[in-house]
């Protein structure tokens, strides 16, 4: 990590000037940070050349008022992102840019029963959908949160949702493997710093070939128990192949939101070292906002990013 | 509804916990086997969000759902604590809702229904919230506070807060450094020394410059709170000269204020404060507080 102190002493000083987690205060949208990275190479996720691409589509009537979501809807969406991040205007071909018919997909979704926010029913079955369409047989794809046949498994698909941790900071994909450590509550210690680890493990290394992220009802409350108030209807769909990069962009989110709830800055607390740690330590990805382009698409209001 | 007095439902653990909860409720009917999750299985009930929970002196969880045809269904947890602080403690965690008129306090918001008394915290959450689901909640609340048969004591360190300008839905009360963090992210290592043999408030103020908020923390021994007084100071001041008094006011990022002073069994720490003066105003309350509660 870009700390200029060893890590056991990093304070809130440190994190609140830079000199800590890299760019995640960049990502959080800290005063001061912001105003110094603009100045010297323009806005965050606008990149030029970017080093990651994210892609944000949203849809207005995709989660009614009642919170249904509306499966038709995202399963379009889905469709349209990964056709965004693919540059491919067919969807076939773009699940195809991602998966052949040969590969075992183990689709990694997520149920969290302390926060009772899960992985939409309606996105895992889009995206088993799509990768039947791409070729997969039915025995191909393993769509599961714990007990993935991973060793089986030749490629991954990571659908995580978003919710801010009491322990970790943000839950997003970086975080959905914890659950492949067989060691959950050991990386929960220390700011959830290890969870990177959980990537590079033998039989998940190098297989997340794409990312799917569920911002249908994020959570940007404190946690570790679902406060329904801190609970809302984003109805979004993000689409990446770099976990750090969607990670960041889903804490930019986050962070917004929480910041127009209370009314004042509400940073993200404790910071969210797992994604800092995995781009400088496990180099799975860019938490620099200014390396990454985010293609945003679909409903406008109340984007946040 | 309560089969025994006071005395018995402390003694009989699960059992008596189970005879706070009614088995129907405007509606509403048992649907399951009730579970019950003690400090050594908690993270089966919620992962790792345990932690939270084990960072107070919890002691048992019992955990009934409520379903009735075509309504959403109503999870109604009853957190047992070793003290009514710790209740209080875990109460505090999360105060974002309502204030409703039940038990020692409660709070009502988008279906979920949390409040305390005695050693017990309640959690009462509707799956979605409906005008009937809330009325069952409330329902269910009130049943529960009833069969609680005595109240308890808050912690005694709240009094040392000083009222001017206090926001008291920002008050939280705990021990560890899992918590600090959870609400204000100080440091990595644990500068304070917290332990479950502390006790910690966290509260914002409003001042003529902005909000701030207080750090107020008390040890087993005098010693203790000298030792992590040092210890914030060297690493959260380890740009600055060491300082000769108890007390220090210095200025940081964001041009603000951090008081730090130290008193017998007592940290106090200012942040986010706009001037030396503020640092120095409210430290100064805190002790004369301090000094009334814990002569």
């Amino acid at each position: 990590m870009k700390s200029h102190k060893p890590a056991e002493n990093v304070t809130r000083r440190d994190f609140l000037r830079g000199a800590a987690y890299g760019t995640v205060g960049l990502a959080l949208g800290l005063k001061g940070l912001e105003g110094q990275a603009a100045a010297q190479t323009g806005a965050p996720f606008a990149a030029e050349h970017p080093v990651s691409l994210v892609v944000l589509v949203r849809n207005e009537r995709a989660v009614d008022a009642s919170h249904n979501v509306n499966a038709q809807l995202v399963a379009e969406m889905i469709d349209t992102a990964v056709k965004a991040l693919s540059s491919e205007s067919d969807v076939a071909k773009a699940w195809q840019r991602y998966f052949r018919p040969q590969d075992v997909v183990g689709v990694k979704y997520t149920r969290c029963t302390s926060h009772r926010i899960h992985t939409e029913q309606a996105v895992i079955d889009a995206v088993g959908k799509r990768l039947a369409a791409a070729g997969l047989a039915g025995t191909r794809i393993k769509a599961d949160d714990y007990g993935l046949p991973l060793r089986d498994c030749t490629a991954l698909i990571n659908v995580p949702t978003i919710k801010v941790h009491f322990l970790t900071g943000i839950a997003v994909s970086i975080k959905n493997y914890i659950n492949f450590t067989g060691r959950e509550s050991s990386y929960h210690h220390e700011g959830s710093v290890k969870l990177g680890e959980a990537w590079l493990l033998p039989d998940v290394k190098g297989k997340t070939r794409l990312i799917i992220v569920d911002a249908l009802r994020p959570y940007f409350g404190l946690g570790p128990q679902i406060n329904p108030l801190h609970r809302w209807d984003y109805k979004g769909i993000l689409a990446g192949s770099d976990p750090v990069a969607v990670d960041t962009v889903c804490l930019r989110i986050a962070q917004t939101k929480r910041n127009l709830f209370k009314g004042e800055e509400w940073v993200i607390s404790p910071p969210p070292k797992s994604i800092a740690s995995a781009d400088t330590v496990y180099r799975l990805g860019t938490s620099d906002p200014l390396k990454i382009k985010l293609i945003r698409l679909g409903w406008e209001k109340d984007m946040l990013v | 509804m309560v089969l025994g007095g006071p005395a018995r439902i402390a003694a009989r653990g699960e059992e008596g916990m189970a005879q706070l909860l009614p088995e129907k409720i405007a509606g509403w009917s048992r649907a399951d086997e009730d579970k019950v999750f003690t400090r050594r299985n908690i993270f089966e009930y919620m992962n790792g969000a345990g932690e939270i929970y084990l960072a107070y002196d919890f002691q048992r969880l019992l955990v009934r759902e409520y379903a009735k045809s075509s309504a959403p269904r109503i999870v109604a947890e009853i957190y047992q604590m070793s003290s009514s602080e710790d209740a209080y403690g875990v109460f505090s965690h999360d105060r974002e809702g309502r204030a409703m008129p039940l038990g020692q306090a409660a709070i009502y918001g988008g279906g979920l229904l949390r409040f305390w008394k005695g050693r017990i915290f309640v959690r009462l959450m509707a799956e979605s919230e409906t005008p009937e689901t809330r009325a069952a909640v409330m329902a269910l609340g009130k049943r529960i506070e009833a069969a609680i048969p005595r109240a308890g004591k808050k912690p005694r360190l709240l009094a040392c807060l000083p009222s001017e300008g206090l926001l008291r839905d920002s008050v939280h009360y705990f021990h560890t450094q899992v918590s600090l963090n959870a609400h204000y992210f100080l440091a990595d290592a644990n500068l304070l020394d917290l332990s479950p043999k502390t006790e910690a408030l966290l509260a914002r103020y409003r001042r003529a410059g902005g909000k701030v908020r207080l750090l107020l923390c008390r040890y087993p021994a005098w010693a203790a709170a000298k030792a992590a007084f040092e210890h914030f100071n060297r690493v959260y001041f380890s740009d600055k000269p060491v300082p000769k008094s108890t007390t220090r006011v210095e200025k940081v990022e964001k041009g603000q204020f951090v008081g730090a002073q130290w008193n017998d069994r007592f940290v106090i720490l200012v942040f986010e404060a706009a001037d030396r003066k503020t640092c120095e105003a409210l430290g100064a309350a805190v002790l004369g507080r301090i000094k009334e509660v814990f002569p």
